[in-house]
């Protein structure tokens, strides 16, 4: 009993922390898809394409700038791309979601092959700069970069719901959400919501990839991969509540952990199938949906 | 009676969405050999009873009986095999087949031919097809189509592909037929050609229900006519009652004449 | 905005109406009695290039027939071609049968996968069934190494027995894939004009339609997802015969992504010509740019954009030329 739980608190600890970066994929996905009805499946290659660039500039594979500087660089692409695909997909929004949607897949291969042709096929590591340091907290081992992850996505997510609850933007976005046909009836612009969206998705995108990559390392496919856990959790949070996209990361993240712990590490895609095609079926409008009053 | 005995039937039928009442306990009777006109105004209830006729809704009470046998929760395509077949309000065919396929679809509930005639040419599936094709184009030649059997729905003006619903609707022989707005978008000629080939279609086993905004239409045809509004019936009768009922009157007919 | 108006996904006036028609009928013989003449003129390399193209058109109308038949579009057929793929190798290498044998296994085999993934997505549609199929696809490679008893792991599995003992090897790849090519461009013309595949097309168009005439959407689902993953597992069973070898790198996300791909080049076409285009983009592009693989990702993707832009202008330009045309 108490081995289970001495392995349980870490296991469901970590799972927080790396659920939490799922959630700021899922959140990206979220708000493309509440207001324009599209699932960006271009999210996680354009962000790896992110990663590598920050890799690239301040590497002095192609510049060798300050960490920062690179990052704020590499935010600035992802807005251009974010703008251009937006550019080419808007006629097809609305016209037909699944179409759009498809068109995505060729923004997300083209981003891909992008990402190969400037950087290769090699690995490269991409480390954060937060300082090194490791404490032990009621048996939980909890390092810099634990704290790192918690507070950035936790600053993160609050600016998001601030920035939809209070601003003029924010508010128009919820009502394009709500009612596109109302929302624009009223004078609201769908295109600049759209854009609006678009571009916070990117944003975030680069953010959570920047702090999934130290754990691993960075290749072609490694933030791709991860936001694959990303859709699960906007699957299970509905696909259009940012809530239950928030909670849909943060339970991905402790079950996928707790699976590969306790059952099997080698079948964790499977369980991700199961985990999805489950709540299509039981929560099809998210876990939220029951307890109602959500907020967004 | 054999004609009484064939009717639809529906008992105390009560729905509701979401705490708002559409239909407040029907009592309604649809009799074979006759053709019952559905009318009241937008919002009325007309089209959410056919869709508990139709079984597409599940009215929270009430029973619906055909001939004598319930139909309370067995879904459309339940009923469709029991030959309770009905045309929508907006025209539902598919684009990508040619309107005498179309018609095709009506009968297919009567034939079983299993998938292994759909990949093999076998003699039973040619000989399916064959059947429903004749059908079909017999079907279209009653209603007048047999020209543009071989068209594709978007090549049609809207008061033709009413026709082709109507149609596939007949084709399979049905016994219940629901009509939802068939005069819809077509103009006075056409009207007049579908209210022929109403009438012509009527016959002692066929109960056949109209809902409809025509009023001349529903008058000339209808042997008798439900009026709702809210949800329940305001009146029943034949056209001639109806139309000196004052609450129809006021409701519904005045507004006509104004 | 429906979900399903995958507007490219019609079949147009001159298509529908070519009934039991004449000129596509007769450009599809054509090309078929060209393609059982061609080793005679090329060389083995191409033999071999054309066999496997032979197999991703099977593959990319099986995406097709889900569009057209179901509306729906899927990222997840590398499972189902998975489970062709290796009910061919491991019968050839565990049990020396020939495609004979796997072949029927295969198709049957597919179309149990198919019907098992659409019971429990029967409510899906558009972009939920769509992920839905993601996540299958990416099931699949680790499903094939954890079963490395069975089917060789990241190694794969070598598929070396003939159909017909004596004859060139090379030969039988390219024919026996061309065979299961035509027949099921073959099948899937008698479907358009059978009961169920009307069926099936006004439930694509107007569930609520089908409904009332005796169709349950439910079974117009399995229906064609079975349809699909058959056709799906065959194109993977002819892979691994064509191909000589079967491994899990063959049958990731990508590969799913890849079929979608050339089911939209080939504007999701179901005839002989169609899916040649389809597959020989999926074939032919990655051959010419082997020198530099990065490029393949980029032409795919510029590809599935510009046919996707070009089915949504192409209608409004031909209706701005019409105009122009009834103006004068």
């Amino acid at each position: 009993m108490t081995g289970i739980l001495r392995d349980l608190f870490p296991l469901v600890w970590s799972g927080m922390i790396t659920g939490c970066l799922y959630a700021l994929g899922a959140l990206g996905l979220v708000m493309i898809f509440k207001s324009s009805r599209v699932v960006n499946f271009s999210h996680g290659n354009v962000a790896g394409f992110a990663a590598f660039l920050i890799y690239g500039f301040s590497s002095g594979m192609i510049m060798e700038l300050s960490w920062g500087a690179a990052v704020l660089l590499a935010v600035l692409a992802v807005i251009a791309i974010a703008f251009m695909t937006y550019a080419v997909i808007s006629p097809l929004v609305f016209e037909s979601d699944l179409t759009a949607t498809i068109a995505t897949l060729g923004i997300g291969l083209i981003a891909q092959g992008a990402t190969l042709l400037i950087f290769g096929a090699d690995i490269v590591s991409l480390d954060l700069p937060v300082p090194r340091f490791s404490m032990s907290v009621l048996g939980l081992f909890i390092t810099g970069y634990d704290l790192t992850v918690l507070a950035v996505a936790v600053v993160t997510i609050g600016a998001l719901f601030f920035v939809i609850d209070h601003t003029k933007l924010g508010i128009a976005f919820r009502a394009i959400s709500e009612n596109p046909f109302a929302a624009e009836v009223c004078g609201l612009n769908l295109r600049s919501v759209h854009l609006f969206s678009w571009i916070v998705a990117a944003v975030l995108g680069v953010v959570g990839a920047l702090l999934i990559v130290p754990t691993t390392f960075l290749s072609v496919t490694t933030v791709a991969a991860f936001m694959l856990q990303a859709f699960a959790a906007a699957v299970i949070g509905g696909f259009g509540s940012l809530p239950g996209a928030l909670l849909g990361g943060i339970l991905i993240g402790v079950l996928m952990n707790l699976f590969t712990f306790y059952v099997s590490p080698e079948f964790s895609s499977t369980f991700l199938l199961g985990v999805i095609l489950l709540a299509l079926n039981i929560f099809p409008n998210g876990i939220l949906e029951r307890v109602g009053g959500t907020r967004v | 009676m054999d004609v009484v005995t064939n009717a639809l039937k529906g008992e105390g039928i009560a729905l509701s969405f979401g705490g708002i009442e559409v239909l407040k306990g029907l009592d309604v009777e649809f009799r074979a050999g006759e053709i019952t006109g559905l009318i009241g105004p937008n919002g009325a209830g007309k089209t959410s009873l056919f869709n508990c006729l139709t079984g597409a809704y599940a009215p929270q009470k009430g029973t619906i009986t055909y001939a004598g046998q319930s139909l309370d929760g067995l879904p459309p395509a339940a009923r469709a095999s029991r030959g309770i077949v009905r045309s929508f309000q907006h025209v539902a065919l598919s684009p990508d087949l040619t309107v005498l396929e179309n018609v095709m679809i009506g009968v297919a509930r009567n034939h079983h031919a299993g998938w292994q005639h759909v990949f093999l040419p076998t003699r039973r599936g040619r000989e399916e097809m064959a059947r429903m094709r004749a059908d079909a184009e017999q079907a279209l030649a009653e209603l007048g189509l047999a020209g543009a059997a071989d068209k594709l729905p978007a090549e049609l003006p809207p008061g033709m592909l009413r026709l082709v619903e109507i149609a596939r609707a007949i084709v399979g022989r049905p016994q219940v037929l629901l009509l939802d707005e068939p005069a819809a978008g077509l103009n006075n000629a056409e009207t007049r050609d579908l209210m022929r080939s109403l009438k012509s279609l009527c016959s002692p086993d066929l109960v056949m229900v109209v809902v409809e905004h025509d009023m001349d239409l529903v008058m000339s045809i209808c042997d008798r006519i439900y009026v709702l509004n809210f949800g329940a019936f305001v009146a029943c009768g034949t056209p001639q009652q109806v139309r000196q009922d004052e609450d129809v009157v006021r409701i519904y007919l005045g507004s006509d004449d104004d | 905005m429906s979900d399903h108006p995958v507007t490219l996904g019609r079949f147009d006036a001159e298509e529908a109406r070519l009934a039991g028609l004449k000129p596509a009928d007769l450009l599809s013989l054509g090309l078929a009695a060209a393609l059982i003449l061609l080793p005679l003129l090329v060389g083995g390399s191409w033999i071999f290039a054309l066999g496997v193209c032979f197999a991703n058109s099977i593959g990319v109308l099986a995406v097709s027939v889900l569009v057209r038949y179901g509306g729906e579009v899927s990222i997840g057929h590398s499972f189902f071609a998975a489970v062709g793929a290796y009910s061919v190798a491991v019968l050839d290498t565990r049990f020396g049968l020939s495609l004979l044998a796997s072949l029927p296994l295969a198709l049957a085999l597919g179309v149990v996968s198919g019907v098992a993934f659409a019971w429990p997505s029967r409510k899906l549609s558009g972009i939920y069934l769509a992920v839905s199929t993601m996540a299958l696809a990416l099931a699949v490679p680790e499903l094939i190494n954890n079963a490395d008893g069975l089917t060789g792991g990241y190694e794969g599995l070598y598929v070396s027995q003939p159909v017909i003992p004596g004859i060139a090897m090379s030969l039988q790849r390219y024919y026996a894939a061309l065979i299961v090519l035509v027949a099921v461009v073959y099948g899937l013309a008698r479907l358009r004009h059978s009961r169920q595949g009307l069926q099936l097309l006004l439930a694509k168009a107007h569930p609520a339609a089908a409904d009332a005439f005796g169709t349950r959407r439910v079974w117009a689902r399995v229906a064609v997802m079975g349809i699909s993953g058959g056709i799906a597992a065959l194109c993977g069973a002819m892979l691994g015969f064509a191909g000589s070898t079967v491994s899990p790198s063959g049958f990731t996300l990508w590969s799913s992504i890849f079929l979608l791909v050339g089911s939209v080049v080939s504007f999701y076409g179901l005839s002989l010509p169609r899916a040649l285009v389809g597959g020989a983009f999926l074939t032919l592009v990655p051959q010419f740019l082997s020198a530099s693989g990065a490029w393949i990702p980029v032409l795919y993707g510029l590809a599935l954009l510009g046919m996707i832009l070009l089915g949504h202008y192409l209608p409004r330009l031909r209706a701005m030329i019409a105009d122009r045309k009834g103006g004068v």
